[in-house]
């Protein structure tokens, strides 16, 4: 790896972990299902890049694995298999809100500031080098939040799964940015729980559409005290 | 003979599992479950043995591990799923009898209620924080189906909020633990140990307090919303009044044991490390809204199931308060709780399955009457009701009375009389409800009539071991208990 | 006494530098939106024919028109020429870097908006009116976008001198790459298509949408009136197109006045502003135009991308 050196790899990771930020950012900003879909897809298609970028500079390889399924996975069956629900449901595309854009997006930025300080308070105690990975860490955790944010105000089943896996993209990336990773056999039990979390969620999906004829989450309302 | 026994211990639900993936017959699902939990049971009491003698028990290659804290969990774990597995055998066998179930769902029910055994196996089982992680999230996905079982649209419904809350709260728990592997690595020697508890314990106090503050925040969010915390409880009464009954009694009296018991494991490593009151306080706080958020609810309800669910949610805040207050008398209250609430839940939704059957609805004003229909469920139900809200002379009495007192010995006097008036209350709710049930004559003419005598036998197993408890506690589960209050004192 | 003539003659050539390419840019993004849309499309030269068109028609004045209507053309013009002064093009620092910072450029920015939306209440029309307080509505996510934007860059710098900041970053290219330069570019991006009135928050190609906004406010204009205005934005944008390049990507610019280096530096500019006109011009042809209601939610996505500029750069610094 003599050709490049740490200090690209580190600007490397910054950019595309600023990019991470922005998809998260676009996906808060969308008002269609299908962009939903290909933002998260390309979200974590940059997150994989990260993961190889992490391979690249810190000679982490057992991360190697966790950057092909994370491709695999997250950045092209999981989306396949989303697109497939919205194709066969047939649903309307656009996205309701309870909060709207522009103060969705407001918002989100205040939970970034938030995230840097819970990001500094984590790191402060640490003799950590001040590695451009540890630095990913409040964009990691602004992931989670806005993943969170996602789910409590966009009103689509499908939108719910997109924020949950925003926010397992923001954990991974976590994991990726203080630890170097999980230990392989570990990321690969968490990588395939998400695998059929998504599964069993498409087919409630399906359920949800059959019998509600919407997938609109106001109409599971009958549960109630 | 560690390999053998973490082998039986996780071998026999994952065998079953297999297994039931193969054949479809009703009977060989039947005969499968029920030898594959038996198998589980008698293994744990094995475990149990040993890890008396010996404590505690890794196997070579450092992934599995049992302590006394595991070893008496996964006895009621192991307990609940035997007798889940028997009491399912007549309740399927009468849902096909009256058509509510074909036979694809008879085959579903015991392949995910084999695998939800499984993952619950792996969670206690797992010396790996990760491995345990997989574990809990795997058994939320097992039970997602089995929640939906009946798919009308209530069901459907419960199973979504079910699955996502939980998969978010477990996502929250994910960044705990990777925080405390961040803290860990800078201490543990072999990165590749520092996500193991055995070796997380033994550096606990050179670990960073603060980042691992942070980390047991989360971890405390993540598993209590496994758990049924408030206020993270809101799936629990949609998933327990949905899922079949005795689906709902395993999660009620071995998925909440789980979720505990992984936020014992983190309470240990947090108190060892950072010390003082943070954790306590913490779990006091958890414990007392917890309890407190069920009241109203109670008061409140139409249906039993929902009933139930929310004195889960109560139990879940005492079991937490009182490893809040952080004595050895209290945590040996908590561990005998864990044991009277999984056997008085059990009874109770059990029961609560008989009525159901009986009836054909899970709304209290329209079952009344009980005690002239089903009079032997009927008796069942009132004195499990008896049980559950603390009376004198079942063991959640003797349980709970330990908690109070380990809370006013403990200087934890006005947390002790809330605790105490929040009981009171939700058993003045508790009675008025299940009074309206049992007794009183039968507004509707029913369908179903009394299960099998050996479902009923079976509940009166349980009972009888209410009983038990209330009035003694026998040797071989006071010295279990006080194994394991060893190790939660860290 | 030779120093001063050599900044006149250096202004002079940044003035007529800018005045010669607005209309050329203009034809340039014109001919690319017409080869997307499969037409051959006016010859790129055909916005100087119009110019000189109009400035030989009879200039027509609604009779209720004020004082306002007649010194609007020539006050955006001429803010229009200061800010030209001010923005390094090809080379820097400019010579008149003194006179102002970023800060006074989108200010006079921000006057000739002011006249501009005055002129189109001035004359009482139905458009006029309705694009006033589009515009004005529109400019308040604007200018705190932009603002942001520009301030990342600032703050990266240390200075909000035009001049210093790109000669800061023509010091070290590197930090050209930093995550936080180019979110504030993307921020600046999206600015600079509302600022100038591009699809899709408004169409420059049409008069007769209801939806337009600075067609709206100009609808009396005519003659040479007319042509000042056009002239005007079309400098603007050139202006932006230079603050886009030049602020974050400042590749070959001249550094000394040299002849040279100010034709290396020539060819770089405009290789920048047409590969980002290009850009412009396929943003263009690859939107709808949105809906009004939509726009603030388009302009908050620039806000917010500046505000994680801002964000950025002081978690992973510079």
């Amino acid at each position: 790896m003599g050709a490049i050196s740490l200090q690209t790899i580190g600007l490397l990771i910054d950019i595309f972990a600023a990019a991470i930020l922005v998809t998260a950012f676009l996906i808060v900003s969308s008002r269609s299902l299908v962009f939903y879909i290909r933002l998260f897809a390309l979200q974590s298609f940059l997150l994989g890049v990260v993961a190889f970028l992490v391979v690249l500079g810190y000679g982490e390889t057992h991360i190697l694995i966790a950057a092909f399924l994370t491709i695999a996975l997250k950045a092209i069956a999981i989306p396949m298999v989303l697109t497939r629900v919205i194709e066969r449901i047939q649903v309307r595309k656009e996205i309701d809100f309870s909060v709207n854009i522009a103060a969705s997006l407001l918002l989100c930025g205040g939970m970034v500031v938030l995230s840097e300080s819970v990001a500094q308070s984590i790191l402060s105690g640490q003799q950590t080098d001040s590695s451009a990975v540890s630095r990913v860490l409040s964009v990691s955790i602004a992931m989670m939040l806005i993943g969170l944010f996602i789910m409590m105000t966009r009103k689509k089943a499908l939108t719910q799964i997109v924020g949950l896996l925003t926010m397992e993209n923001g954990v991974f990336l976590s994991g990726l940015s203080i630890t170097y990773g999980m230990p392989l056999i570990v990321e690969v039990g968490i990588f395939f729980d998400i695998l059929i979390a998504v599964l069993i969620l498409g087919v409630f999906v399906f359920r949800i559409n059959k019998t509600f004829e919407t997938i609109s989450i106001d109409s599971l309302r009958s549960l109630r005290h | 003979m560690s390999t053998v026994l973490f082998s039986l211990l996780l071998g026999s639900p994952f065998a079953g599992s297999l297994l039931c993936a193969l054949f479809h017959k009703r009977r060989a699902l039947e005969i499968i479950t029920a030898a594959s939990s038996g198998l589980t049971f008698l293994s744990a009491f094995w475990l149990v043995s040993v890890v008396m003698a010996a404590s505690p028990l890794i196997t070579p290659n450092g992934w599995w591990y049992a302590d006394g804290l595991s070893a008496y969990i996964i006895i009621i774990v192991s307990g609940s799923a035997f007798v889940v597995a028997l009491y399912s055998i007549g309740y399927l066998r009468r849902q096909i009898g009256s058509g509510k179930v074909d036979d694809r769902h008879l085959w579903l029910y015991y392949l995910l209620l084999n695998i939800f055994i499984f993952t619950m196996m792996l969670v206690l089982l797992s010396n790996n924080l990760g491995f345990l992680w997989i574990g809990s999230e795997a058994s939320t996905l097992a039970t997602a189906f089995l929640v939906a079982f009946y798919e009308r649209e209530s069901s459907i419904e419960a199973a979504w909020k079910y699955v996502i809350i939980c998969s978010v709260g477990i996502a929250l728990a994910l960044f705990g633990i990777i925080l405390t592997y961040f803290s860990a690595l800078h201490v543990v020697p072999a990165t590749d140990n520092a996500l193991n508890w055995s070796s997380l314990m033994q550096v606990a106090k050179n670990l960073d307090p603060a980042v691992l503050k942070l980390a047991f925040i989360f971890v405390l969010v993540g598993f209590g919303t496994k758990a049924g915390l408030a206020p993270m409880h809101t799936w629990k009464p949609d998933a327990y009044g949905e899922a079949p009954a005795p689906i709902s009694a395993l999660m009620a009296a071995g998925l909440v044991n789980v979720a505990l018991y992984s936020l014992m494991r983190f309470y240990i490593l947090v108190n060892t490390a950072v010390g003082g009151a943070f954790v306590s306080t913490l779990f006091i706080i958890f414990g007392l809204v917890s309890m407190a958020v069920a009241v109203p609810f109670i008061l409140l309800q139409r249906d039993f199931k929902r009933l139930l669910a929310y004195s889960s949610v109560e139990h879940v805040g005492i079991i937490v308060f009182a490893l809040g207050i952080g004595t050895p008398l209290a945590y040996f209250g908590a561990l005998l709780h864990l044991l009277n609430n999984a056997i008085a839940k059990m009874l109770l939704f059990l029961t609560a399955g008989n009525i159901r059957m009986a009836y054909g609805s899970k709304f209290m004003r329209k079952a009344t009457g009980a005690i002239k229909v089903i009079p032997v469920s009927a008796t069942f139900l009132i004195v499990g009701v008896f049980a559950i809200t603390g009376w004198p002379p079942f063991g959640v009495f003797v349980s709970e009375f330990t908690i109070i007192s380990a809370g006013f010995a403990s200087g934890n006097s006005i947390p002790a009389i809330l605790c105490i008036s929040i009981i009171t209350t939700i058993f003045v709710g508790f009675i008025y409800y299940t009074s309206r049930m049992v007794l009183g004559v039968p507004n509707r003419p029913v369908t179903g009539g009394e299960a099998n005598t050996a479902s009923l036998l079976l509940l009166g197993v349980l009972l009888a071991a209410l009983l038990l408890l209330g009035v003694f506690i026998p040797s071989p589960l006071q010295k279990c208990i006080d194994n394991a209050v060893i190790v939660l004192k860290g | 006494m030779s120093e001063f003539f050599g900044v006149i003659l250096i202004s002079l050539f940044q003035l007529l530098l800018v005045l010669a390419t607005g209309p050329l840019v203009n034809g340039i993004i014109k001919k690319t939106k017409a080869r997307f849309q499969r037409r051959r499309g006016a010859s790129v030269l055909q916005p100087y024919f119009d110019l000189a068109k109009l400035f030989r028609k009879e200039v027509v004045v609604p009779f209720v028109a004020s004082w306002l209507f007649r010194i609007t053309p020539y006050l955006v013009f001429a803010s229009t020429l200061v800010i030209a002064l001010l923005v390094p093009t090809v080379a820097t620092p400019v010579p008149l870097h003194w006179m102002g910072d970023i800060i006074t450029v989108i200010y006079l920015f921000a006057l000739g908006r002011f006249f501009v939306a005055l002129v189109g209440l001035d004359t009482g029309g139905a458009f006029g009116g309705l694009g006033s307080s589009r515009e004005m509505s529109i400019a308040s996510i604007i200018e705190p976008a932009m603002m942001l934007a520009i301030f990342t860059v600032a703050v990266t710098a240390g200075s909000t001198n035009l001049s210093v900041i790109v000669g800061r970053l023509t010091s070290s290219p590197a930090s050209m790459l930093n995550p936080a330069h180019l979110l504030a570019f993307s921020g600046l991006f999206i600015v600079t298509l509302a600022e100038t009135g591009r699809v899709p928050v408004d169409n420059p190609a049409t008069h007769l949408e209801l939806t337009m906004i600075h067609e709206a406010m100009i609808l009396e204009y005519s003659g040479r009136y007319l042509a000042l205005i056009e002239w005007a934005s079309q400098m603007k944008l050139i202006v932006f197109l230079a603050l886009l390049s030049n602020m974050f990507f400042p590749l070959y610019m001249a550094t000394t006045w040299s002849p040279w280096a100010l034709l290396i530096g020539s060819a770089a500019f405009f290789g920048k502003i047409i590969v980002l006109a290009v850009v412009v011009a396929v943003v263009e042809s690859t939107n709808a135009k949105l809906r009004l209601f939509r726009v603030p939610e388009l302009l908050m996505v620039a806000f917010i991308l500046s505000l994680l500029a801002l964000i950025l750069y002081f978690i992973i610094g510079a």
